[in-house]
């Protein structure tokens, strides 16, 4: 999915709607409280099915040749060695002419196992001629390097204003300006990419590790040049996708096309070199913030630069929350990318966002400690209630103000060094903190579907997907809590694009959309068994109430029905369609959060400890506090990660990634982590949905590498400005220090 | 990966007379953990594989007058778990537990770990043609090399990456090497060779040699170790400089002392002079600072590796004197 797209779709349509007609309640008896997977079980037993676990007997098994080159001109394809080894099915050629990365796809085979298809792979001749290229940013913006688009290397993404820059540096009585820089990411998903592609006839069904089932089944049907209607895609676990996971893949029209050809099953399971090269990425920034404030740390002015690299594509913009979280009424933003020969960058949990918040919390820190701030008292000085920085339109609500006064209380905001770097000895501790904006309002027209079987078992289904967010969970529990049953009377059916639709899962949109659309389905349902039992029970049905099982006089509770009893007389099994309504209009819809974290540094061997970390996050209703509590720590220890070692290493005399394995390409493990807070500002958004809940998917992800940047910066006095903050690169900057620069 | 054979030998002389047959195109297995993800990558592409797993006898602790033997295919966790290796040989004891994980520490062999292969990211790229690959080039040089020696380099800049290896030199262990021609000891610092010597291979091992096992001296009274392995994450890494030290304490110094490096150079590197000028002072971290600037100064750091120098001081320092603290 192209990252404009997917940013559209997370800020969500346009507000029009009007207030809900049924207003969330305060408390509810199940949702809020912490309720265990559904699925969990099978997932810790390994009997969920995964992408990777699909089989079939006669499945063939597809690999695909990659260049190695970073750009080159592929004169010839040779397929006929290939074609000739025994147990191969069908082979591909799928380009000639220029590759513009290493990883492009070149050929495809399917063999009837996964060494045949390795071998086939070495029996394709390439005529490769290697063109010039460039991988890193700086060779691509220098002077007379080769393009690798038609057009320029550089290209201009964004722009914004308000106000008066001019003016506002003019106000300002302290001007400060500051880079920061992130590295690539690469999405490292622990289930790599795979696809099963499986014709009957005319008919396709594709079993896709993928957020988004519907887009797969769009864009296989357009790439086909099939109709929607004769493509069904269906995922039912999945292990990670973090927007790599968004569209229907350049591997899997491959597969559908080798089944195809072959009238068999095929199958593809990208490696974790492909999985590293080929399927996106985080793109990298240098962000460059000059701030103004007045003394008493009203901001005046800021101005926002950023140079970002996703490869092939165009990378992310960033600037939002610089745009949105403080209050400042002249505000200018420019957003460049370039572009290089590695593989297209791809929305990665919180596009834009991760780094645009690393940059400007960073800023927000150094400038306090120029103006001899609290860091926490300059951010609550800067407070909007609206958004564009209090410009613009009033949140539909907002607890930032609070995640502040807990996290603050939580952590010990006042153990901190009043001054950065005061610590003493070799190991230096330190207190830093962020804040973090996110959409995660959801997608009105969201569909769910309940249905009542006579036999007492109800179903809740969406064409939606579990990504391993708990969303089988709360469907379970809303549906349970409106009917009056147990999260394990419900069974929960979803991704399978043969059911109502849903939005892609990514942009914290799936809670906010899904849940909605099933209590609305819900609530139809317990209106029209309210119907029937006032009748049994001869009492209005306004006063029939859903609960433990039964339907009962709310003013007589032995007046009763069982649930089971109720439903048997049904003339058949019913189903009650239910949707995501409309926001209403005229109120901005965000999710808001802070971050504080506690690290040690080691002054001699550079590395850094994160001890611990407190994150509050203001979402509105909290749906499952034991998921919404994981999805925290989920998100944090990405952040720690990024904070600290991960890194796409690119090799400009080659071209090449150095680094495209978990071995060098370090991810942050359990012993790394610290003890971690996950807390919530338990507030329900008056007019958002039905059930005054926002999304939660993205948020922790937002401020982890900040607030850990920010601590490394009151335990030492310098900020590193750039991660992941490694020790030869701590090391530089200490020393950078005594030496006064 | 390639097909290749594959033999389960009985014994030390069916595993030499295979070697020997296969006549280079042969490859030993031990625990597998290094071996299987050079194959996977297409780095090594034996004919045969030669499973050790197979032999008895060989993964065994034993203490007699001569020192302790330590069986090939003993178990990195087992060394790690040992008591009278814990006792007598601390620093032996923290450089297994150091390595890697435990599910590698549980499968990975001593042998294995003495006789793997380098790290460095163009090596471990079948499709680099580099210099140890029998190329024309060592793409470290003046390429990506963070993770890249900073000593011994010349030719080829990778860095032995055992945790084991440079503990035993400091501990003066002899290898028992095995071939169709009996057996032969070595030093354990006369194994590995510099690439000016054979750039394609990180120790003097001929193709139809094997280790037996390693032998350490018996520990002396009052003789300590220790090992400090500076890594990028808790757990789960390579060391990107590791310290490891032997040294008998007397008064507030050392009496005699061993210091070798990890991570730092393409074998176990001994720092002579550093050595030489601790006899018999009284150890402080400005003694070590000093005694470590003749040593420091034969440094040769590449573009990206610089910061090396500085964990070497680290990791020293605090080998040295965690020596000297009470037990
Ligand atoms: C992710 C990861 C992390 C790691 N981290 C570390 C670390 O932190 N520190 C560390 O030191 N190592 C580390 N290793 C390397 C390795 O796993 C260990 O060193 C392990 O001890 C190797 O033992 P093995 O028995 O599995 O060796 P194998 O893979 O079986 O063999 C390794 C090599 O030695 C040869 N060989 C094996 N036995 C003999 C013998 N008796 N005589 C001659 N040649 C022999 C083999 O032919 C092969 O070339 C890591 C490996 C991985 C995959």
């Amino acid at each position: 999915m192209k990252k404009n797209a997917y940013l559209k779709m997370a800020i969500g349509n346009k507000p029009q709607g009007k207030e809900t007609s049924t207003p969330a309640p305060a408390e509810f008896k199940l949702i809020g409280k912490p309720t265990p997977r559904v699925d969990g079980k099978l997932v810790v037993t390994g009997r969920a099915m995964y992408t990777h676990d699909i089989f079939f007997k006669d499945m063939l098994y597809a690999k695909i040749l990659r260049s190695p080159y970073a750009s080159a001109e592929v004169a010839a394809v040779d397929l006929s060695a290939a074609q000739n080894l025994p147990g191969v099915k069908a082979v591909l050629k799928l380009k000639e002419g220029r590759v513009k990365y290493e990883g492009e796809q070149i050929a495809a085979v399917a063999a009837v196992n996964e060494k045949t298809a390795e071998e086939a792979l070495k029996l394709i001749k390439v005529d490769y001629k290697a063109l010039p290229y460039v991988v890193t940013p700086d060779k691509a913006m220098a002077d007379g390097a080769p393009r690798v688009h038609d057009s320029a290397n550089v290209e201009k993404i964004n722009e914004y204003s308000r106000g008066n820059i001019d003016q506002g540096f003019a106000e300002a009585e302290v001007t400060f300006e500051r880079t920061y820089k992130t590295a690539i990411e690469i999405h490292q998903t622990a289930e790599t990419h795979a696809s099963v592609a499986k014709w009957d006839e005319d008919e396709l069904t594709v079993w896709d590790s993928t957020q988004a089932i519907f887009n797969v089944r769009d864009g296989l049907a357009e790439a086909l040049g099939i109709p929607e209607t004769k493509v069904r895609v269906i995922k039912m676990y999945m292990g990670g996708g973090f927007g790599s996971k968004l569209d229907a893949n350049e591997h899997t029209i491959v597969v559908a096309k080798l089944a195809k050809e072959t009238g068999r099953p095929v199958k593809i399971t990208l490696s974790r070199k492909e999985n590293s090269l080929c399927v996106g990425n985080r793109p990298s920034t240098q962000i460059t913030i000059k701030g103004g404030a007045r003394k008493d740390g009203t901001l005046t002015a800021l101005s926002f630069r950023n140079t970002t690299c996703g490869g092939l594509d165009s990378g992310d913009q960033c600037s939002e929350p610089t745009i949105d979280v403080y209050k400042c009424p002249n505000v200018k933003v420019e957003e460049f990318t370039v572009f290089t020969n590695t593989g297209a960058g791809r929305a990665t949990r919180a596009p834009g966002h991760v780094q645009g918040t690393f940059a400007l919390e960073g800023f927000m820190e150094e400038l306090a400690a120029e103006l001899g701030l609290d860091p926490l008292e300059f951010r609550r000085k800067n407070y909007t209630t609206s958004n564009e920085g209090g410009t613009g339109i009033v949140y539909s609500s907002k607890g930032l103000d609070k995640c502040y006064d807990i996290g603050a209380q939580k952590i010990g905001w006042t153990r901190r060094n009043l001054k950065p770097g005061d610590g003493q000895g070799k190991k230096r501790r330190g207190l830093g903190m962020a804040s973090q904006i996110w959409w995660g309002g959801g997608v009105p027209g969201t569909l769910a579907d309940i249905k009542i079987h006579r036999d007492g078992s109800v179903e809740a289904v969406s064409g939606t997907q579990d990504i391993g967010c708990g969303t089988r969970t709360y469907m379970a529990t809303v549906a349970a809590e409106t009917l009056g049953l147990e999260p394990q009377d419900i069974t929960v059916k979803i991704g399978d694009t043969v059911y109502p639709w849903a939005p892609i899962s990514g942009g914290s949109l799936t809670a906010p959309s899904v849940a909605p659309a099933v209590r609305d389905a819900a609530l139809q349902a317990a209106e029209h068994l309210r119907g029937i039992a006032a009748k049994k029970l001869s009492v209005p049905a306004a006063d029939i109430v859903l609960a433990d099982k039964k339907l009962f006089d709310k003013n007589k509770p032995e007046n009763s029905i069982a649930f089971k009893d109720l439903v048997k007389g049904l003339r058949r099994e019913a189903v009650f369609h239910g949707e995501r309504g409309p926001m209403p209009a005229g109120f901005a819809y965000n999710t808001f959060g802070a971050h504080f974290a506690e690290v040690e540094v080691d002054t001699e061997t550079g590395r850094i400890s994160v001890l611990k970390v407190v994150a509050v996050h203001e979402i509105g209703r909290v749906l499952n506090r034991l998921t919404a509590e994981s999805q925290v720590v989920g998100g944090i220890t990405q952040g720690i990660s990024t904070a600290l070692f991960e890194e796409r290493v690119l090799d400009e005399n080659t071209g090449k990634m150095v680094n495209p394995n978990l071995q060098t390409y370090k991810i942050a493990t359990s012993m790394d982590m610290p003890e971690i807070v996950p807390l919530f500002v338990d507030l329900v958004d008056p007019r958002i949905n039905n059930l005054g809940n926002k999304g939660l998917g993205e948020p922790p992800r937002i401020p982890s590498s900040a607030a850990v940047a920010n601590a490394v910066y009151n335990a030492v006095g310098v900020h590193l400005r750039e991660i992941p903050m490694t020790p030869d690169k701590v090391l530089k900057a200490l020393r950078g220090k005594e030496a006064g620069s | 990966m390639k097909n290749f054979q594959w033999t389960e030998p009985q014994t030390i002389e069916q595993a030499i007379a295979w070697l020997a047959k296969a006549n280079g195109k042969a490859v030993l297995m031990a625990g597998g953990t290094d071996l299987f993800t050079e194959m996977k990558e297409g780095v090594v592409e034996p004919d045969l594989v030669i499973d050790l797993k197979s032999i008895p006898g060989l993964a065994s602790i034993q203490k007699d007058k001569d020192g302790v033997h330590i069986g090939a295919l003993t178990t990195v966790a087992s060394l790690a778990a040992d008591a009278m290796i814990k006792l007598d040989y601390a620093g032996l004891s923290a450089a297994a537990g150091s390595l890697a994980t435990p599910q590698l520490r549980n499968v990975g062999t001593v042998g294995g770990n003495l006789c793997q292969r380098p790290r460095c990211w163009y090596y471990r790229d079948a499709q680099m043609d580099c210099r140890k690959k029998g190329g024309s080039q060592c793409f470290a040089a003046k390429g990506r090399n963070k993770y890249h020696a900073i000593f011994g380099g010349g030719i080829c800049h990778i860095v032995y990456p055992s945790d084991l290896a440079p503990m035993l030199v400091a501990l003066d262990a002899q290898v028992t090497i095995s071939s169709p021609r009996g057996e032969r000891n070595l030093p354990l610092a006369e194994f590995y060779s510099l690439p000016a010597k054979n750039v394609r291979r990180e120790n003097v091992l001929a193709p139809d040699e094997l280790v037996r096992e390693v032998k350490i001296p018996l520990a002396k009274k009052g003789t300590r170790s220790a090992y400090v392995k500076l890594k990028e994450r808790e757990t789960w890494d390579f060391a990107l400089v590791s310290a490891a030290v032997r040294g008998t304490v007397s008064g507030g110094g050392l009496s005699d002392a061993a210091v070798v490096l990890g991570g730092v150079a393409p074998i176990p590197w001994r720092l002579g002079k550093t050595e030489a000028s601790l006899k018999g002072k009284k150890l402080s971290q400005a003694l070590v600072k000093e005694a470590l600037r003749a040593d420091l100064q034969e440094a040769r750091p590449l573009e990206e590796n610089g910061y090396k120098v500085e964990l070497v001081e680290a990791a020293v320092t605090r080998a040295l004197l965690s020596l000297t603290r009470p037990l």
